[in-house]
């Protein structure tokens, strides 16, 4: 993209919550080309909110967001929407549309915003499907896909109008192990041929050690970001107690 | 040999600014068939998941693309040339004969889809009545819901529908100083065809709706299943109660709508100088019992036909957020034809 000097995602003394509940004060984080950072924490402690407000959902209550450099915050309402359509969003459930197939549902995006003929946007649509390894599904309807199809046709979809950052919600809830693994290798892949930046909430532990570059924790008692770095470091060496309880899944004392 | 033919990619090609290169790209493919197109990308600098397909797209229609830079190159090359074939879809245009006789057969699938669910319905009851399933509760919160609770506008159609009818057929009787006949019209009119009629499509609208889209919900949140496994069979726990319900309420719905279509029809008719006890005692020689009671079976047959049609649109419900609005607007559909096409039986059966 525009060279790489400026991170993909960048969250600037971020304070946000709702009215006088702050979940998250002065928080800082950069999210650079090529990387897949976790988002991680207790429930509660914000992952959700922190997702929805650099997609530009939330308004945050300082600070700012930057994507690519350019500042999400200080935009007008057109330039927001053109930073925005730079991020590609898989919600929990896929969040596909009910009425249209899959393959309708990853032209959608298409169908709105470019000229293009209905062969390239199939055929655009189409490889997408297979980077996702869903091309026999393509004329399934959502009703008929399993919990790993839906979040795999949601990432489609949510790559069809060229973003190459993707911010995941909760990719691997309610999926068996087997079908978390092969998402995470997918994800991987994904960056490894298509140079994908990912952003992912996520608390699944096995997945993190995995697939992540970098771990972001969040804490709701002191609203602020306490660990960030390589997870298997977290894991090992973390100077906060709560890191290392959480990496080596510790209950609370008695 | 003939020239080669030179496209050139340069700066970003992404999702938005695809369309026309591409076109462009294609046009110079379909307009030299026989030479070779060059694709030169040497001055490419990005490209996202659509540029990527363009790429892809010109190398397997036979262009050669040179100066790609090895990063995109190695993208293109992951996808099979052969692949993406794109599949033949039957989308053959069917004449109107066809359509027309496909309809047909589709109506007739329904019909008989609904006639067999009735069949199971009429089962189930029998099964219900031996085990004691049918609880009266279930049938009192049914009537309050469906019947209770739809007197006002029942009473409203009703009365509207009394009005207007003796107030059109005034305007013609008067000019042929028959207004008193109108009592005779405008009765039989009410009792036989208006009150049954309006009712059923109030009913439908209300109470048909609401039925497919409970059960639709239902299905949709997989509580049929949970019902099903404590041995509650759906038909006979939801579908009855709501059938049985409808078939006694529509004609007790139909009495009101009779009492105040009469009523606004006298009223009407004072307003043509016939008093309340004129039209009174000209009714009474007017109707019979008969009228009364036809209006009634037919009620009947609504609140049958309705309550089976909702059900059994919500039992068919699909998945999916769309299926319960979908089922709920079959339901009104189906269920307000089946009520004129019943309608019209009866008028043959009794005419």
């Amino acid at each position: 993209m525009n060279g790489l000097a400026n991170p993909a995602i960048s969250v600037r003394n971020l304070r946000m919550g709702f009215g006088s509940r702050v979940l998250l004060d002065d928080a800082s984080f950069d999210v650079h080309r090529g990387e897949i950072v976790v988002v991680l924490g207790g429930s509660g402690s914000g992952k959700s909110s922190l997702m929805k407000t650099i997609i530009g959902l939330h308004d945050p209550l300082a600070g700012d967001i930057l994507i690519d450099g350019e500042s999400l915050i200080g935009a007008n309402e057109d330039q927001q929407a053109q930073l925005q359509r730079r991020l590609g969003v898989m919600y929990q459930g896929g969040a596909l549309f009910g009425s249209l197939n899959v393959l309708e549902n990853v032209r959608f995006p298409l169908d709105r915003f470019t000229g293009l003929t209905l062969a390239q946007k199939n055929l655009i649509a189409r490889m997408l499907l297979r980077e996702l390894e869903m091309e026999q599904a393509e004329a399934m309807t959502p009703g008929e896909l399993s919990g790993g199809m839906l979040k795999r046709a949601g990432i489609a979809r949510a790559m069809a109008l060229g973003c190459d950052i993707l911010l995941l919600d909760e990719p691997s809830a309610g999926l068996d192990p087997i079908t978390a693994a092969n998402l995470d290798r997918t994800i991987l892949s994904l960056r490894r041929n298509l140079d994908v930046t990912f952003l992912i909430v996520t608390h699944e532990l096995q997945s993190i050690l995995a697939i992540a570059d970098r771990a972001i924790m969040l804490d709701p008692h002191s609203r602020s970001i306490i660990a960030d770095g390589k997870p298997e470091e977290l894991r090992e060496c973390s100077g906060d107690a709560r890191v290392r309880q959480f990496f080596n899944r510790q209950p609370d004392h008695e | 040999m003939a020239e080669d033919i030179t496209v050139l990619l340069e700066g970003r090609i992404t999702a938005f600014s695809a369309a026309p290169i591409w076109q462009t790209a294609l046009e110079s493919l379909e307009r030299y068939p026989d030479r070779q197109v060059i694709v030169d990308a040497a001055r490419l600098e990005h490209v996202d998941n659509v540029g990527l397909a363009l790429l892809f797209d010109l190398s397997r229609r036979g262009a050669e693309i040179r100066a790609l830079a090895p990063r995109f190159a190695a993208m293109v090359r992951r996808y099979d040339p052969h692949a993406f074939a794109l599949p033949v879809i039957g989308t053959r245009s069917q004449g109107a004969f066809e359509q027309v006789g496909r309809s047909v057969a589709r109506q007739a699938a329904y019909l008989r889809e609904l006639v067999g669910f009735l069949g199971e319905c009429v089962h189930a009851l029998f099964h219900a009545r031996s085990r004691r399933l049918l609880k009266w509760g279930d049938l009192l919160d049914v009537a309050t819901e469906t019947g209770a609770n739809a007197v006002p506008i029942v009473l409203l159609v009703g009365f509207l529908m009394g009005v207007i009818i003796a107030f059109e057929l005034g305007l013609v009787a008067r000019q042929f100083g028959a207004v008193i006949f109108v009592v005779n019209g405008g009765a039989v009119a009410v009792l036989r065809e208006l009150s049954p009629l309006m009712t059923a499509i109030v009913f439908a609208g209300r109470t048909g709706a609401a039925f497919a889209a409970q059960l639709g919900a239902q299905k949709v949140n997989e509580e049929l299943d949970a019902l099903s496994t404590f041995g509650l069979h759906p038909i006979g726990f939801l579908v009855l109660p709501r059938i049985v319900t409808s078939i006694l309420i529509v004609p007790m719905l139909t009495v009101l709508a009779d009492v105040v279509g009469l009523l606004g029809g006298a009223l009407v008719m004072t307003s043509f100088g016939v008093s309340f006890l004129q039209s009174y005692t000209q009714l009474l020689g007017a109707v019979t019992s008969w009228d009364l009671l036809l209006g009634l079976i037919k009620a009947a047959f609504f609140g049958l036909t309705i309550a089976a049609v909702g059900c059994h649109q919500g039992l068919s419900t699909g998945a999916g957020a769309s299926a319960v609005g979908h089922s709920a607007t079959r339901a009104v559909v189906a269920s307000i034809v089946l009520i004129i096409v019943i309608d019209g039986v009866f008028a043959l059966l009794t005419s």
